[in-house]
């Protein structure tokens, strides 16, 4: 079992892995495919590394972009639309009270822009509210929001 | 050798474990992640990391709209009418947590609930009111499931009725009602017209025969006057006129032998005596 892996075999490997993340998007073979370039270098660097350590390191090294990625990378990708995310979207929005929640009747809230398709949605709160205190969006509860005061 | 399998045995590994822990999340979608069964968090869209063998991702739910067809099915209305009625909601889930967990399968409960509403909203109703006011059954049924589906995490975006007809039958029926009216403002405006000719003509009648009566009348009086003209201007001198009298008389009698069939004619031999007699008293 003496296969000689040369340093161009793991860099042929890696750019492989890496085209294969073309069409398979999960985003896991990525890395794989820039560690086996790692292990190309290293081995084109030293000619005489084993087998087994080259495999090792080429391991260790896709853990490593893989733990780099989400520490350094991820927290830089912010979310840039909230297209299709109906909470997302709503949720923090600020609106004005025009009818005050009274009797276990709900209240009404307008926003300046209209909110999945409305302007003016039902509302339940645990404050005490009046007509023209300006709310902002906590949750969504089916047809109903759940609105705080927002503090001034 | 053995150092070979293990390197290779520790590369699948990392493989499998880095695959497992990493969820792509596309746009549009969320993935509710269950920690060892239970319940742990919610995936967004982009990049995402969950504990490789303990969280696992148990559902991918979509945060597009659904459409939701409701079937049609028969309703009956207040005045005990059948109709057929069929709508189309627009659902969205907001919470997906909630989605999966509240309800077994969201699409058939609120497809039900829908159905279920619609019957009871429209039981209420006349059959005509049912048929124009699409508008506040859309308005009610959307107030009165949103708060039935509030504990699922889904906003019912719109609900729209697509179709609202009577059944068959009373489609024909119906129409027969339809026809039958048309049919009766027919006979009527024909028979109006009827009526108002026969006036018409009798009107036309009553005034031809006044103005008759009046044109005799007028006839007369101008007889009369020149009866009396002509009695003025005879006074004593009665020769003029028998003179005149002749000569028409000839005229006439010249009339009568040109006409085809007089071959005949009979001349009286005392003429001034005949016109004498056609004048009778006028003489004097």
């Amino acid at each position: 079992m003496e296969i000689q892996l040369l340093w161009w075999h793991w860099m042929v490997l890696g750019m492989l892995l890496m085209l294969a993340e073309i069409f398979v998007p999960s985003f896991t073979i990525f890395w794989f495919g820039l560690a086996g370039l790692v292990v190309a270098v290293l081995l084109w660097l030293a000619p005489e590394l084993a087998i087994s350590w080259q495999v090792v390191i080429w391991a260790l090294a896709s853990i490593g972009f893989t733990i780099a990625w989400f520490r350094f990378f991820k927290p830089t990708m912010t979310d840039r639309t909230k297209a299709g995310l109906s909470r997302e979207a709503v949720v923090g929005e600020i609106g004005q009270v025009i009818r005050d929640p009274q009797d276990g009747r709900r209240g009404v809230v307008r926003f300046s822009l209209p909110l999945l398709g409305d302007d003016e949605w039902e509302f339940v709160t645990t404050e005490e509210l009046k007509v023209g205190d300006r709310v902002v969006v906590v949750d969504v509860s089916g047809n109903t929001l759940v609105v705080a005061k927002k503090g001034n | 050798m053995e150092g070979l399998i293990i390197a290779v045995i520790f590369a699948i590994l990392v493989l499998v474990t880095i695959s497992l822990g990493v969820r792509l999340v596309p746009q549009g979608y969320k993935y509710v992640v269950q920690r060892l069964g239970k319940y742990h968090k919610t995936l967004g869209p982009g990049l995402n990391i969950i504990i490789p063998y303990v969280d696992t991702v148990a559902y991918k739910v979509t945060t597009k709209d659904i459409v939701l067809d409701i079937p049609s099915q028969d309703v009956i209305t207040k005045d005990n009418v059948v109709i057929i009625a069929n709508a189309v909601a627009y659902i969205n889930i907001v919470t997906p947590e909630k989605a999966v967990y509240g309800v077994e399968n969201y699409t058939l409960a609120i497809q039900t609930l829908v159905q279920t509403s619609l019957r009871s909203i429209v039981g209420e109703m006349e059959l005509d009111d049912a048929l124009s006011s699409r508008d506040q059954i859309k308005a009610k049924l959307k107030a009165s499931i949103s708060d039935d589906i509030a504990d699922w995490g889904i906003t019912l975006k719109t609900v729209e009725i697509q179709d609202i007809n009577p059944s068959p039958t009373m489609q024909k029926a119906m129409e027969e009602q339809a026809a039958a009216e048309r049919l009766r403002r027919a006979t009527v405006t024909k028979a109006d017209g009827e009526k108002q000719a026969a006036i018409l003509q009798a009107e036309g009648r009553f005034e031809a025969s006044k103005r008759d009566a009046q044109a005799k009348i007028v006839l007369a009086q101008a007889s009369q006057q020149a009866i009396e003209k002509v009695a003025q201007a005879i006074q004593e001198k009665e020769l003029p006129v028998v003179y005149l009298l002749g000569e028409k008389y000839i005229e006439a009698v010249k009339g009568l032998s040109e006409s085809p069939n007089g071959k005949t004619i009979l001349l009286p031999a005392d003429i001034p005596a005949a016109v004498r007699g056609i004048m009778g008293a006028m003489g004097k």
